[in-house]
């Protein structure tokens, strides 16, 4: 009766604020913009048909469109709208909700009824977060919608957003929380949030760039030692035949420039290592926004690797099956085969590690490291609440 | 039975502030309590204390046969804090659906029990519109209204007629004195003296956290009783035998017994003297009030 009090109270406080139905319209153009890209035998049909692209692997039914399709939600949609943008305008929304609630006057009419204040404060944090959820709720069911009338996919999955939208809402607002009850200022509850905001955005972004580097001199030190080891085979091979012969010393030449980067590459691994354990430290007590966001795009993207990301780095291939179309393009091995030699494999050996290792990292690892930050921060934030004499 | 009994309530703030320095008192059920003294005095410390928003330094005692803190005991109190603040998102009828389902009243009484409040409060017709468009004693009576919405057997109202104008708080008295035949323990808190005198049965007053005085205004002031008779002309010389004081034209007799001014009456009409008026007086809560507080205390908490 309690619980349904204080969320019937949240969603009047919530619907009496402009912000939430503005963030909601927005919210619903939005999935329209989304509705309005299809597919056809031609290619990609924008603003519902008003603009044709013509593509050969972006048609109607064809793996590639499933991977743009979806991608464009659990990648811009979800990355985009709603982890930045929606969660900029609920936290506007709700940074006053605590700093109300403990408000002189206001918050003695609620202490003094017969509900634990421990009770009291994590049902008031939970039905804070009823704007995300609302929000979200809606979105995704309009998504749902669009993704099964274009693609014909009624994907379940999609709601899953709702969860993981709320979640990474929540490891911020738990801030809010904290500050909002501190110092009873909603201002001050947002701004610090913000600044919050940005500290993650700079350690996980520090951390993206900082594993990067290392990888790439990972990279490095094993195609030079690949380098050598060739060279010393091919070395063996023409040393067998004569020992004078003027490729020897070139190869040798190449042999030497080969240790010299793998004693450069290891000089800036270590240096590099340096910077970058600390920082997955931090990053691994600390909410891990981007990740979180991430499993969407995790568990929403095609196992055979026609998603967004191939489609953004130019790697789309050409795919067998009912929807094969002819003269397709270079064969994958070729590819990479090709590419091998080439800055462009590095790189794309780069970020392949670095998705692997990204995917490697447990539900756990994502969701319950930063579960354990918010909790704490809500321990202090409830202790104080619990304590305080208002 | 006493609805509220404390035996020395203390409450020291950061700072060492002394707000409570072991504060006892006792609220019977079906009596009005007030509670005065001047800011600082620490009521609203004590008020906040039994409702469990302030935690006691040290506290002993029990409000409806429960010890002090317990939270389910809330369920049975009725509670209007000074200075409240009700959502203002929310319709007046909103407002008793939602305290009151915080206090556990079911949705059916909560039904009945908002619409009769309201009309009993005088609200009927605003129970709809958004209690932002409320004014200060329209406020005032939704917080007592909500106070009510969970039938207790105690009510502690803080400045319950703040801001209500006079219609307005004589219909909150005779409500009062209605719940008090009901059976129901009613504590005030209030500066308003003069509603507290008309309302109470008994009163404590409170100075720098301390209880100065307490009882019914009837034995609070028994000391202060007398008779004041004011003549023309000089006061006689055989006067000052009679008389416990003597101001210009008049003689001040104490005590409350009438047959003790006679002599002194019989007295005057044999001297022929024209006596202009013969005056029972005694103390009204203001002058008890000054008393215990003594125009030296200061407002404020004690250091």
């Amino acid at each position: 009766m309690q619980l349904r009090a204080l969320l019937l109270d949240a969603y009047r406080q919530l619907s009496a604020a402009k912000l939430f139905w503005v963030t909601f319209g927005i919210s619903i153009l939005v999935v329209v913009a989304y509705g309005s890209v299809g597919f056809n035998g031609q290619g990609i049909s924008v603003l519902f048909g008003l603009w044709e692209i013509e593509s050969e692997e972006l048609r109607e039914g064809s793996p590639w469109a499933r991977g743009l399709y979806i991608g464009i939600f659990s990648s811009f949609l979800i990355n985009i709208w709603l982890a930045w943008i929606a969660t900029a305008l609920a936290l506007i929304s709700t940074c006053s909700i605590f700093p109300e609630f403990v408000h002189s006057g206001s918050i003695e009419l609620t202490i003094a009824k017969p509900i634990g204040r421990l009770k009291l404060f994590f049902a008031k944090y939970l039905v804070s977060l009823l704007f995300v959820v609302l929000q979200v709720a809606v979105f995704c069911i309009g998504v749902f919608i669009c993704v099964g009338l274009r693609i014909g996919e009624w994907n379940p999955m999609i709601f899953s957003a709702i969860p993981i939208v709320a979640t990474f809402f929540s490891y911020l607002f738990c801030i809010c929380v904290l500050v909002g009850i501190l110092t009873r200022s909603g201002i001050t509850a947002l701004l610090i949030t913000g600044v919050f905001w940005m500290m993650l955005w700079s350690i996980q972004t520090s951390e993206a760039v900082l594993h990067r580097f290392v990888i790439e001199q990972e990279v490095d030190i094993e195609r030079a030692n690949e380098g050598i080891e060739k060279s010393e085979i091919e070395l063996v091979k023409i040393q067998e035949v004569s020992t004078e012969d003027f490729r020897i010393q070139k190869l040798e030449k190449r042999i030497e420039t080969y240790k010299e980067d793998i004693i450069d590459s290891q000089e800036l691994l270590d240096k590099l290592t340096q910077w970058h354990t600390p920082t997955s430290w931090v990053l691994a007590i600390s909410p891990k926004n981007s990740q979180t966001i991430g499993l969407l795009d995790r568990w929403l993207s095609d196992p055979d690797g026609f998603d967004i990301g191939a489609i953004m780095n130019g790697d789309m291939r050409a795919f067998e099956g009912e929807y094969a179309y002819e003269g397709g393009s270079l064969e994958v091995e070729e590819i990479e085969e090709f590419d091998r030699t080439t800055r462009g494999a590095r790189d794309r050996e780069t970020m392949r590690r670095m998705r692997k290792e990204y995917e490697s990292h447990s539900l756990w690892y994502v969701v319950g490291t930063s579960l354990l930050f918010e909790g704490f921060i809500l321990g202090i934030a409830s202790i104080y609440f619990c304590r305080k004499d208002f | 039975m006493a609805a509220i009994q404390i035996n020395g309530v203390v409450k020291i703030y950061r700072g060492n502030v002394h707000a409570l320095q072991g504060v006892s008192l006792e609220v019977m059920d079906g009596e009005i309590f007030g509670l005065l003294g001047p800011n600082g005095a620490g009521k609203s410390t004590l008020v906040k204390i039994l409702m469990t928003v302030i935690h006691a330094t040290k506290v002993s005692g029990a409000m409806l046969g429960k010890p002090i803190g317990d939270r389910l005991t809330l369920q049975d109190v009725g509670y209007l804090p000074e200075h409240h603040l009700f959502p203002y998102y929310l319709t007046g009828k909103q407002v008793l659906h939602h305290y009151g389902a915080l206090a556990k009243v079911t949705r059916n009484d909560r039904k009945t029990r908002a619409s009769k409040l309201l009309n009993r409060l005088g609200l009927s017709g605003w129970e709809n519109k958004k209690v932002g468009t409320y004014s200060k004693g329209m406020l005032q009576r939704l917080g007592i209204a909500q106070s009510l919405m969970n039938d207790p057997k105690l009510l502690i109202l803080d400045e319950p007629t703040d801001g209500v104008d006079p219609v307005g708080r004589r219909e909150i008295r005779d409500l009062l004195a209605e719940l008090r035949e009901e059976g129901r323990a009613i504590f005030l808190n209030s500066h308003l003296l003069s509603e507290l005198e008309m309302v109470c049965d008994r009163v404590a007053i409170m100075v720098k956290g301390l209880v100065r005085m307490q009882g019914t205004i009837d034995s609070l002031t028994k000391d202060s009783k007398r008779y004041e008779i004011t003549i023309s002309g000089a006061i006689p010389d055989w006067a000052t035998a009679c008389c416990d004081e003597i101001q210009n034209n008049t003689m001040i007799i104490r005590g409350d017994d009438p047959l003790a001014i006679q002599p002194t009456l019989d007295r005057l009409r044999a001297d022929n003297t024209t006596i202009i008026s013969v005056k029972p007086v005694r103390e009204n809560l203001e002058d008890l009030f000054m008393r215990a507080v003594d125009n030296k205390d200061t407002p404020g908490a004690a250091q």
